[in-house]
């Protein structure tokens, strides 16, 4: 006979609630049993790596779509307004000045037109502003009126502040002589940052160059509202304002991108979460196994009184401890390992392909949240679905030997 | 605390398959309060099926049973449970107790079920085994204790919550004929001081005959009572 284990509290003693104590106790007894032990292991780490695997890739995502909305953002406009082709633009811009939240205004015309340079012809979206370079132009915004270019469009045309750039508009301007191509020659006045648009590379120069390119176009607004929340919240009272005009904010303008990186974040999202479906069905069958197993012992509860629900419980605890062990530590290594990848930039990719060179990682709150939140309720609808048939558990069968 | 038991023509017949079964054809019984009867009968007469029914595990087929003024077949489940809890002690041939507890914690359970307070759960638990002679196997696993040791935790599991009424399924019938000795006038001992009703199925006619009555159950007919 083995001898007596030393005296201590006994479990049953602690005054915790009897299915968390009976979880725990089934628990560290199921260690015992090879195949429970194996099964309770494959969907602990299972439920850990999907864990880790959704935490890195949703980082991955936020990272790489926070730089794009804001490579994207920074080139669009706050608001946009497009007055109708009759309205007075004079008292369209007094107007726009005076509702409160407008911080800054420009008239804007936007085209398509060609750079020429050293004989070289490149298609680029010609935006005229007027005033000074409007902040859709980081590294240039605020600069004095003239011909601005992307500063990697400069680099590759070996073109300097001054060298001169010849921009053609493909609309012609008919004289008795026939079409006769419409140009404008200016000095280069500087570059900005930001990489090529959809559309392609961007030339920004005074107002009046571009009408002079795409007459009889009208321009448009576009609005700094200080913010892309303000932004928002500044479109109606300027829908208001001008009764008959278009009015987009940058999130309808951009609404084609933020619809696909949203999109792009959930269906990775769903995809992925797929392992931690698979290790909640390991799950089932490591509790299956061991309710089977306990039958008996199960059953002799129901004799001394112990409710069905309370057999429930007990195993959905039991569950619960495995998928909250597994889910905390897919957790901290899903976030030390993005936080490690960030910090040491481990994972590089073609700066010339994409706009950076090494893949960002950026924990949001909401993505943890959601993807431990979801995890929990997946292995513990797994723990109900196979904790329910001790309420099929009749004693009478459980006891009869 | 004891209650009284009232069953009035209690059948219970299943179907097999083929044909209908009747396991106990109309039980007549009445146990007063505080009494201690022994039900005896050979291998497939319904003894154990006739414990199920008074333990509230099962429901009879016909008849009427009242134990306490309750009905066990008009309870739900969680309700039957709550019953066994706080009337029923059950004990078995096979001590049945949980191997994953130790002695100490097997006969908590009970007090744990019905959620009383768990310092006094244990202390209770401990004075009872300690009464048995069992305060150094306290730590003990059912694996550890031989077999008169277990089935006297086994009755101290089942008078744990001092219920009115104890059945027990042949209580000895897995021990040697002094450890069943020993273990039946425990029993005796231990159900006479507490005053509860009792209900001793067992083979062994010398035990039958230290109970109070003695009834014989031969192809579910409860034959007949007899002062023992």
């Amino acid at each position: 006979m083995a001898p007596p284990r030393p005296h201590r509290l006994p479990l049953l003693a602690r005054p915790w609630a009897l299915p968390v104590l009976l979880a725990l106790r089934y628990g560290a007894t199921a260690r015992k049993q090879a195949f429970t032990r194996l099964l309770s292991w494959l969907a602990m780490v299972g439920i850990a790596l999907g864990v880790a695997a959704l935490i890195l890739v949703q980082a991955a995502l936020a990272g790489f779509q926070a730089l794009l909305k804001g490579q994207v953002l920074a080139r669009t406009p706050q608001v946009e307004v497009t007055v109708p082709a009759d309205a007075d633009l004079e008292a369209a811009e007094a107007s726009l000045a005076a509702v409160p939240g407008v911080s800054s205004q420009w008239r804007v015309i936007s085209g398509r037109a060609w750079l020429v340079t050293l004989g070289r012809v490149v298609p680029v979206e010609v935006i005229g502003y007027s005033g000074s370079v409007p902040p859709t132009f980081p590294g240039a915004a605020g600069a004095e009126p003239g011909l601005y270019l992307s500063a990697r469009l400069a680099r590759l045309h070996g073109l300097e502040r001054g060298s001169p750039v010849e921009v053609i508009s493909p609309r012609p301007t008919l004289t008795p002589l026939g079409p006769q191509p419409r140009s404008i020659r200016l000095p280069l006045a500087g570059t900005f940052e930001g990489a090529a648009s959809d559309e392609g590379e961007r030339v920004a120069l005074p107002l009046a160059a571009a009408e002079r390119l795409f007459a009889p176009a009208r321009p448009r607004f576009e609005v700094d509202a200080g913010g892309l929340d303000e932004a928002v919240a500044l479109a109606p009272l300027i829908a208001g304002a001008l009764p008959g005009a278009e009015v987009r904010t940058w999130r309808e303008i951009n609404r084609g991108l933020l619809f696909a990186l949203a999109l792009e974040k959930r269906i990775t999202f769903v995809a992925v979460l797929l392992v931690v479906i698979v290790a909640s069905l390991s799950l089932v069958a490591a509790l299956s196994l061991l309710i089977a197993s306990k039958k008996v012992e199960l059953g002799i509860l129901g004799t001394m009184g112990a409710e069905p629900r309370l057999l429930l419980a007990t195993f959905l605890a039991l569950g619960a401890l495995l998928a909250g062990l597994g889910t905390s530590a897919g957790a901290l290594l899903g976030v030390g390992l993005a936080w490690l990848f960030d910090a040491t930039r481990l994972i590089t990719v073609p700066g010339d392909v994409f706009f950076v060179r090494h893949v960002p990682f950026r924990l949001e709150p909401m993505d943890l949240a959601a993807t431990v939140g979801l995890s929990l309720a997946l292995a513990l609808g797994a723990a109900l679905y196979a904790a329910r048939r001790v309420l099929l558990l009749d004693p009478i069968e459980a006891i009869r030997r | 605390m004891s209650v009284a038991i009232s069953a009035r023509g209690l059948v219970k017949g299943y179907h097999d398959g083929l044909r209908w079964l009747e396991v106990l054809r109309g039980v007549d019984l009445e146990i007063e309060a505080g009494e201690l009867v022994a039900i005896v009968g050979p291998s497939g007469s319904g003894k154990s099926t006739l414990l199920h029914l008074l333990g509230a595990l099962d429901r009879p087929t016909g008849g009427r049973l009242e134990i306490g003024g309750v009905d066990p077949a008009t309870l739900s489940r969680g309700q039957a449970a709550a019953f066994r809890n706080r009337t029923l002690g059950f004990v078995f041939q096979f001590h049945q107790l949980l191997p994953d507890f130790t002695a100490l914690e097997n006969v908590m359970m009970p007090g744990r079920i019905a959620r009383r307070d768990p310092s006094e759960t244990l202390k209770r638990a401990r004075a009872l085994l300690e009464e048995v002679g069992l305060g150094d196997r306290l730590d003990h696993t059912p694996g550890q204790l031989s077999g008169g040791e277990c089935q006297r935790v086994a009755l101290c599991r089942a008078l744990a919550l001092e219920p009115p009424l104890l059945l027990a399924d042949e209580p000895t019938g897995n021990l040697d004929p002094d450890n069943g000795r020993a273990v039946f006038d425990l029993l005796l001992d231990l159900v006479q001081r507490r005053g509860s009703t009792a209900v001793v199925v067992t083979h062994n006619p010398e035990l039958a005959g230290r109970c109070a009555r003695l009834f014989a159950l031969d192809h579910g007919v409860l034959r007949g009572a007899s002062k023992a």
